[in-house]
């Protein structure tokens, strides 16, 4: 039961803004980290600029599970989680870290804001917290029946892109990608096997 | 860009040797891995030393593994020399690529002289059983489910342990200082064989992490217990304990709560054995309670027979705290699982789990319910009845819910009160278990339970294996006297 990423996304008219983001590679071979991490940020980018304004969705994709939510101002998260982590902690945590964002980070500051230049530090002890998710939220278990909040499920990457978008070509054009993460997907992709290489 | 064989000759020995030296320079690597990296940079070796983690380019990959690979099959083949240390120092590149490669590391089963390498060397004392140890848990950190590299792993430690048990034999009737440095020997032996296990725990337990249900860690994993751990009911109890974080936060993974049921059972098993004949003390592998032993020849008949009573009053108690024992530990486990359950819906392989405690239970209680009634006075007999569900119709289950809870509450109380008029004085603290016992699960317990996941539940496939659980409760259990 794992959470890998939690990212705090502003949703553009044109593009997704990374405002903030932290990580937990610490589950996953030394050496594979740097590539995996900006395949996470990649990945939320792109699921923030595909979902609605005001709305929630999970997207799976191969054993992850990654949670969003987009606030009606644009502001949006995104948690990156394994298939046991329980989805309704993950939305607690999502709207309860955008409220805290909001309230300490200015809005004039979200569209042009970058990780460097974004002061807020709560979100890495919030990963942290909600790793062990009975501890981080007690109250869900009783809350988890009377939810009725609708949530999209998305079975893979590719029902997000519209039609004749391949995710190869987003792959090779994004910016949250450095030319080892690239050639190494190109690779991946060939073998048809994502992680068995690694 | 094609390699000549004379580039890849020479790039192979060049990387074997970054391998070994970087072995040498850093003898604390915890793991290794392979490094996305399409290109040879220019002249720089594939070999990346950072920290505790040793990585190979993977570009490199492709020429390396064939090659070793080829070498060591020639050398098998007679058809090329290499010397002991090239021999080790290939051995090892390879196992770090590519550990599921028999002839490197040698299966058991074939006799000896055919199979190579890693066994040989160390069968010739030119390795230390330890550095494969070694050389296995690196492998894992990459490959945690490689078959070959657990069976080779049980080959060494039973290589080990068949040292440990010379150290045992090696005397017969020491004396005086014989006798002390004996003691010393085989006190340091005890403490190796529990660091051993320990170390073989935390191997099983990080190559659980790195991949999930993964059934070769778990099954090495129960070996480890079986060999080096028999009849140590501390360990066990130890396991399940130190178990119940990792399986919470792992509740999908099936392997992980098999062995729980594994770790159960062999409690089970340990903690109650078959009733001793009252001519003989208590089974020598509980705790032990000075019980004196039997001996007619020089007693009058009366205080014989005064001992006999003692000893089977000892056995009495001892089996009493077992059954507590055992009961608690059912409790728990049952307490856990529902737990789980309704924290994390949608899980089958809590309700499989579920299924598996709750028959080991059942089997059990029926096992022994005749020996408990057999045994007069003896309190436990109450919580080991019959499921008084089982004396009924099934389907009365619910109306009958009063009356048992009351039954099973009067049998706590029974225990309470007895207990004190215990005819055995002797020692007060065996006696004192001022905690009551809670109630058995039963058949009753279990329909409330699962009657009540759905009422309540929203989850489909929750809804789902609740239902399936109740008919397995109905079709299986329902149906055994």
């Amino acid at each position: 039961m794992k959470l890998y990423s939690l990212s705090i996304i502003y949703k553009g008219s044109n593009k997704s803004n990374l405002l903030k983001a932290a990580y937990d590679l610490s589950s996953f071979s030394f050496f594979q980290r740097s590539s995996i991490q900006e395949f996470m940020t990649f990945t939320s980018a792109l699921i923030v600029e595909r979902t609605s304004q005001g709305s929630r969705a999970s997207v799976k994709e191969q054993e992850y599970l990654c949670h969003v939510y987009v606030r009606n101002d644009n502001l949006g998260a995104v948690v990156i989680a394994d298939t046991e982590y329980p989805q309704r902690v993950c939305f607690t945590l999502l709207e309860k870290v955008l409220e805290e964002f909001s309230r300490t980070v200015d809005s004039i500051d979200w569209p042009s804001g970058n990780p460097g230049t974004i002061t807020y530090a709560a979100l890495d002890s919030h990963l942290s917290k909600y790793q062990n998710p009975r501890e981080a939220d007690a109250m869900t278990k009783v809350q988890a029946e009377l939810d009725e909040t609708k949530i999209i499920l998305h079975n893979t990457m590719e029902s997000l892109l519209d039609r004749g978008e391949k995710l190869d070509d987003l792959v090779a054009k994004s910016e949250h990608l450095g030319n080892q993460s690239k050639a190494f997907y190109k690779t991946a992709r060939k073998q048809n096997s994502c992680c068995e290489i690694m | 860009m094609a390699e000549s064989e004379e580039e890849v000759h020479v790039l192979v020995q060049r990387v074997v040797k970054d391998i070994t030296n970087a072995f040498k320079r850093n003898p604390n690597i915890d793991e290794i891995g392979v490094i996305p990296c399409p290109e040879a940079r220019y002249n720089r070796s594939p070999i990346v030393l950072v920290e505790n983690k040793l990585g190979v380019e993977s570009w490199c990959i492709k020429f390396l593994l064939p090659y070793v690979h080829n070498k060591l099959l020639l050398y098998r083949q007679r058809k090329h020399w290499l010397d002991r240390g090239a021999l080790v120092d290939i051995t090892c590149t390879l196992l770090l690529l590519n550990p599921d490669f028999t002839t490197a590391w040698n299966v058991s089963g074939s006799c000896p002289s055919k199979l190579n390498f890693r066994k040989e060397l160390l069968q010739c004392g030119v390795l230390y059983p330890e550095k494969d140890l070694y050389l296995g848990k690196l492998a894992l950190t990459k490959f945690p489910k490689s078959p070959e590299t657990w069976i080779h792993r049980r080959w060494v430690l039973q290589q080990i342990l068949h040292q440990f048990s010379a150290v045992g034999h090696s005397r017969k009737q020491p004396q005086g200082e014989a006798a002390q440095a004996d003691s010393e020997r085989s006190q340091q032996v005890s403490d190796h064989l529990s660091r051993t296990l320990q170390q073989e725990i935390k191997v099983c337990s990080d190559a659980a992490c790195h991949y999930s249900s993964n059934y070769n860690a778990w099954s090495h994993r129960i070996w480890v217990l079986q060999h080096m751990a028999k009849g140590n009911v501390k360990v066990f109890h130890d396991e399940l304990s130190s178990m119940r974080l990792w399986v919470s936060m792992h509740v999908s993974d099936h392997s992980g709560f098999h062995y729980r049921q594994f770790l159960l059972k062999e409690l089970i098993t340990e903690l109650y054995q078959t009733p001793p004949s009252t001519t003989t003390t208590c089974s020598s592998q509980h705790q032990s309670t000075t019980v004196p032993s039997i001996s007619l020849h020089h007693q009058s008949h009366n205080q014989a027979n005064r001992e006999l009573s003692e000893a089977e009053a000892a056995g009495e108690e001892e089996r009493q705290l077992s059954f507590t024992t055992i009961f608690q530990l059912f409790h728990q486990e049952m307490e856990l699982c529902s737990d789980l359950i309704q924290a994390f819906p949608g899980h089958e392989t809590l309700w499989s789990h579920r299924r598996h405690v709750f028959y080991l239970w059942h089997q059990w209680r029926r096992e022994h319910q005749n020996h408990c009634s057999s045994n007069g006075g003896n309190d436990l007999g109450h919580l080991m009845y019959q499921d008084p569900d089982l004396l009924k119709d099934s389907t009365q289950s619910c109306t009958g819910q009063d009356e048992i809870a009351n039954g099973q509450k009067h049998a706590s109380e029974l225990m309470e009160v007895d207990r004190v008029s215990f005819p055995d004085q002797r020692d007060n603290k065996r006696l004192k278990r001022g905690v009551p016992l809670p109630d058995p699960p039963t058949l009753s317990s279990e329909h409330s339970f699962v009657g009540d996941i759905i009422d309540r539940c929203s989850n489909p496939e929750q809804r789902h294996f609740a239902l399936a659980y109740k008919k397995w409760l109905d079709t299986v259990i329902g149906q055994q006297p």
